[in-house]
């Protein structure tokens, strides 16, 4: 379980970094956290040329409020983001998706970007990036481009970042204190990947939906926004009817496979029981 | 002369392990120092489950810088003859296996060459650029297609792939069943799963001059690898010498004779340079034996009050590609069909029991062997009777079990049970998990707030301490069963305690000392455990099946009388008393009824190795060095019942462990908070089992769970507060009273689990009679009942 040979490098801004990965393109791999490239390479399933880590790069290590958006640099960590009172206030259904996410000891290591970036199909972050009309800034030689989250996401393991691109950092929208938000999910097992899950929020207006939206993670080969349920939301008073509406609605948009931990059907009805709790913020794991 | 200290047997003595190992201080296999010039060693394994190997082109790997040597099957089987298991049972096929494979590979994993280098990192790019080619052939996975007569043939000396078939009948089967008020008969399928210790295998072969070799490696046998390296290398034995450093986790998976330990051995000779090969995950995964991929076919007939009048059983193992050694493809075939009988007055039955070959990884021991199914299965069937009748399943037990008054018994199989406690332990359990009470709330529906809550009891004899007969019985006839002790007073009167076990974590150096400091008479800090080395202290069968506290405390107490008689006369000689009238306590000697009187074990060792001017008594020897061995019968049965209490979620199928209790019977307790580990980290592996792990093939013979992502472990946040009570009822039946601990906590939780769910989901028309009980399929269930 050893890597394949590859050249490390360390630059320590992001400049450097970006001239690094012009220099190298699709032979480099960016490291941030590790926690999932590093298996990865051990596995030999990942191979690249040159690892260049950012972890020297501390003007990357920041979580602000620019205008209307929550920025989190690529250097934080997952557990700095689940504890930052700032996430919390200005992000809720951020710092609710990422006590979900690996394990406390992961956490601390891998990055919140580097999970966005990986685009696992069962993680978590990717759907609370949907839910939140989250923004990649990508940044590379040439400059910036910032990607909205429904364009990021491709299919599993696959995002729109270019080689020479280096996700600098997430822009999150910030969420109105009355809206409410929930993660739900299910697993086999306390401390494995969840075989489904959903991210969502809402908000209201004298008893009626004015907003709602709704992410789906590990019931389909990518993380997936369930419009069809948000729309079945909107304009109701969230009873029970319109939740029954959401749940039929979830479960006819999603597609999902079966794998060795759970069949389609299921992850077909649980998108659908994971909705309902969230809607109702039942407190279930 | 007699010992008058307070005991330190039954004492939560604090474990010595704890110190260093929590502090990162232990010493595996990898943290060895590695001597100079010390090669690495990677293996080739097959993706494929069956193929005929065309061609292996080792060039390319040969010709990368660091890459020393690339050796293919039949290299090594030049230098190592075939591997075997040694089963002595009418009708069992018997089969070998090389260590790399020649010409055909027979399961996903198999190793069909190794590459020799000065790294890890280079023998693992070495393989990368070794050039098998293949030609699949059709493979078979599943047990019950093995048998099909158009299925590939696994083994060319396996015919129809059965390894073997056993049979069993009482007389009156038959009968029982005619006279039978209803017949309760279910099918119980069981998950292969495999141990996954936290330290995967490994192994370190130093060559010393002038010709001997010292190999280091992560097992739970020491001895039988020694015998297998000297046997199948074709070395003297007395030039090697087998050490186990610390280990982390054998669970049975590392009492095993493995492929990669002969050839990591056989390449040291050759190359007599120092050879070291560390497992990784992947590999444990694959070729790490399995076990658990078993099928029971179950039949009672019952009385109208519940009472079994005869069993019927027919249990199917997959044995893998090979018989493993040395326990061979039979040990869950006839450990399943010999234990199912548990506590419960089974006087006519009848088994067969079948082992087959098939193109997966080999099959031997896991923690619990076999009990964990078959107790699912007859704890299943006991549940099915008071379903059927409407009784309560714990008094269906009750009406079942064989009472405490009635022990000694002998079940059905020939197998003694000198004490127990089947009857109270199921009491207790009872007691402390407020079954009543739960039994009552259920009467309002067992769906309640969204969840179906249930109840489930596994009641079980646990198998340990098995002496010779014991493997006999089940064609084991190159399984000692001895385990051996060496007590040594030292010039110092310190006490060093050589057993002929190894530990992997079970707290040896802890227990063996408070074995030894009783029977002794010494002070438990003066005493050191010394063991896993083949050239400290005589041979033995090692440390497996729940044996060590059995076997090993018996030949230490053994061991210890004799060094205290030899005390006694030293002393009785320099007290000018007799060796009747001394006394022992902590360490001291002196004559009864005059405490002045008295020698301290340093001052009478100093006469035994003549350090100083006292005489020996006339026709003693120098020092004191006394060796015993101990053989226990047949086998030593603990007890113990476990209840479970459960809430499926109605909505999604997740299960939840409400409540959890384990009342455990090992006869005398050495150390309570040892044998509640013991019980915890059991539990935990049988939540792991019942509800989360499963090793799954293709149905071409493909790994689908090559990963932890895949093959899901049970962790801390999985395993619920409980709470364990002891019984104790010693054994009468062997030396010091112990019975071993080592599985019931494992083997009681499966079978708790599947029945406490199949109670939750009892008002619905479901059938519960497989694991692992994950919510897909639990979902699924519900929904298909309506629920």
């Amino acid at each position: 379980m050893k890597p394949a040979p590859f050249s490390f490098v360390a630059p320590e801004s992001l400049d450097e970094v970006v001239r690094t990965l012009a220099e190298h393109g699709d032979d480099a791999q960016i490291l941030a956290g590790g926690q999932s490239l590093v298996p990865l390479m051990n596995l030999r399933l990942a191979r690249p040329e040159v690892v260049v880590s950012i972890n020297r790069c501390h003007e990357l290590d920041y979580i602000r409020l620019v205008d209307d958006r929550l920025v989190i640099g690529a250097l934080v960590r997952q557990i700095d983001a689940e504890t930052s009172p700032l996430v919390q206030a200005e992000c809720p259904l951020l710092a609710k998706a990422l006590p979900h996410v690996g394990l406390p000891a992961t956490r601390n290591r891998g990055t919140v970007c580097g999970s966005l970036a990986h685009c696992d199909p069962l993680a978590e972050l990717p759907a609370a990036a949907l839910a939140l009309e989250a923004e990649m800034v990508l940044t590379s030689a040439a400059g910036e481009r910032r990607v909205p989250a429904h364009d990021f996401f491709v299919a599993e393991m696959t995002t729109c970042i270019e080689p020479g691109e280096v996700v600098s950092a997430v822009t999150f929208a910030r969420q109105d204190p009355s809206e409410r938000s929930a993660v739900r999910e299910v697993s086999n097992g306390g401390h494995v990947f969840p075989v489904g899950g959903v991210a969502l929020r809402w908000a209201s207006s004298d008893g009626i939906c004015t907003m709602a939206r709704i992410a789906a993670f590990g019931v389909g080969s990518v993380a997936q926004r369930l419009r069809d349920a948000e729309r079945a939301l909107v304009g109701s008073d969230v009873g029970p009817a319109a939740i029954a509406a959401a749940v039929a609605a979830a479960r006819s948009e999603v597609d999902p496979t079966g794998d060795i931990h759970a069949d389609a059907d299921y992850r077909r009805h649980l998108v659908g029981v994971l909705l309902e709790r969230g809607l109702l913020e039942e407190e279930r794991p | 002369m007699s010992v008058d200290q307070n005991g330190a047997v039954g004492q939560s003595v604090l474990r010595r392990e704890d110190d260093y190992l929590l502090r990162g201080q232990g010493r595996f296999v990898d943290d060895l120092p590695t001597p100079l010039n010390t090669l690495h060693l990677a293996f080739v394994l097959s993706p494929y489950a069956h193929a005929r190997i065309t061609s292996i082109d080792t060039s390319e790997a040969m010709a990368l810088d660091g890459v020393v040597d690339v050796l293919t099957g039949a290299d090594l089987a030049a230098m190592v003859k075939p591997i075997a298991a040694q089963i002595e049972l009418p009708g069992y096929s018997f089969n070998t296996r090389d260590v790399l494979a020649v010409d055909e590979v027979r399961f996903a994993g198999e190793a069909v060459a190794v590459v020799v280098a000065e790294s890890q990192y280079l023998a693992e790019d070495g393989i990368e650029l070794v050039e098998v080619d293949y030609e699949p052939l059709a493979a078979v996975t599943d047990i019950h297609e093995a048998t099909d007569p158009a299925a590939p043939q696994v083994n060319p000396t396996v015919p129809g792939n059965v390894y073997f078939e056993g049979r069993f009948a009482t007389d009156n089967v038959a009968a029982g069943f005619d006279a039978a008020a209803h017949v309760i008969a279910e099918d119980f399928n069981s998950n292969r799963v495999t141990a996954v210790p936290i330290e995967p295998r490994g192994c370190l072969a130093v060559p010393e001059q002038p010709a001997n070799l010292v190999f280091y490696s992560s097992t739970q046998i020491h001895h039988l690898l020694r015998t297998a390296l000297a046997e199948f290398l074709d070395v003297a034995e007395s030039t090697l010498r087998v050490v186990v450093p610390d280990v982390g986790g054998g669970f049975g998976i590392k009492a095993a004779l493995y492929p990669e330990e002969f050839v990591c051995a056989a390449l040291a000779l050759r190359l007599r340079r120092p050879v070291k090969w560390i497992q990784d995950r992947y590999g444990a995964l694959l070729t790490d034996v399995h076990a658990r991929d078993n099928h029971y076919r179950v039949e009672a007939a019952i009385d109208d009050d519940g009472i079994v009048l005869a069993l019927r059983a027919e249990i199917r193992t997959n044995g893998g590609a090979y018989s493993a050694l040395p326990f061979g493809c039979t040990l869950e075939t006839t450990g399943g069909a010999r234990m199912i009988v548990g506590p419960y007055r089974i006087t006519e039955y009848e088994y067969t029991a079948t082992a087959v070959a098939t193109h997966t990884a080999p099959v031997l021991a896991y923690r619990g062997v076999a009990q964990p199914v078959c107790f699912m299965a007859i704890e299943g069937i006991m549940d099915r009777i008071a379903r059927r009748l409407g009784l309560d399943p714990a008094e269906v037990r009750l009406r079942n079990m064989v009472p405490t008054a009635e022990l000694p018994w002998t079940n059905i199989v020939g197998v003694r049970y000198d004490t127990g406690s089947f009857v109270e332990s199921l009491e207790m359990a009872m007691e402390m998990v407020n079954y009543d009470e739960f039994r009552a709330s259920q009467a309002q529906g067992r769906l309640v707030d969204g969840k179906y809550r249930g109840i489930g009891i596994c009641s079980f004899t646990e198998v340990s301490g098995t002496g010779a007969p014991g493997w006999r019985a089940r064609g084991l006839t190159r399984l000692p069963g001895f385990d051996s002790g060496t007590v040594k007073v030292e010039p110092t009167g310190k006490v060093t305690a050589f057993v002929s076990h190894a530990h992997s974590g079970q707290g040896h150096f802890t227990t063996f000392a408070q074995v030894v400091a009783d029977a002794l008479g010494a002070r438990l800090e003066d005493v050191t455990v010394v063991e896993g080395d083949t050239a400290a202290g005589p041979y033995g069968t090692n440390t497996f099946a729940s044996r060590s506290a059995v076997t090993g405390g018996g030949a230490l107490i053994r061991a210890s009388e004799k060094a205290r008689l030899k005390l006694a006369r030293i002393a009785a000689f320099m007290l000018e008393s007799t060796p009747e009238d001394i006394v022992v306590a902590d360490g001291q000697m002196h004559v009864a009824g005059v405490p002045s009187r008295a020698l301290s074990f340093q001052e009478v060792a100093e006469t035994a190795y003549a350090m100083n001017t006292s005489d020996l008594p006339e026709g003693e020897s120098f020092g004191v060095e006394e060796t015993d061995f101990y053989d226990p019968p047949l086998v030593t049965m603990a007890n113990a019942t476990h209840i479970a209490q459960v809430a499926v979620d109605a909505a999604d199928g997740t299960v939840d462990i409400e409540g959890y209790v384990v009342v455990h019977d090992c006869g005398r307790v050495i150390n309570p908070m040892i044998v509640d580990g013991q019980v915890m980290g059991g539990v935990a592996q049988g939540i792991g089992e019942a509800l989360m792990e499963e090793f799954v093939y293709d149905p071409d013979g493909g790994v689908r769970t090559a990963t932890l992502m895949d093959y899901l472990l049970p962790s801390s946040v999985d395993v619920p507060n409980y709470q364990i009570a002891h019984i104790e009822s010693p054994s009468i039946d062997t030396v010091g009273g112990f019975k071993g601990v080592g599985e019931g906590g494992l083997i009681g939780a499966v079978a708790a689990l599947v029945n406490a769910v199949a109670d939750a989901l009892s008002d619905l028309d479901v059938n519960v009679n497989t694991k692992p009980l994950r919510p897909a399929l639990l979902s699924r269930l519900i929904r298909e009942a309506g629920g």
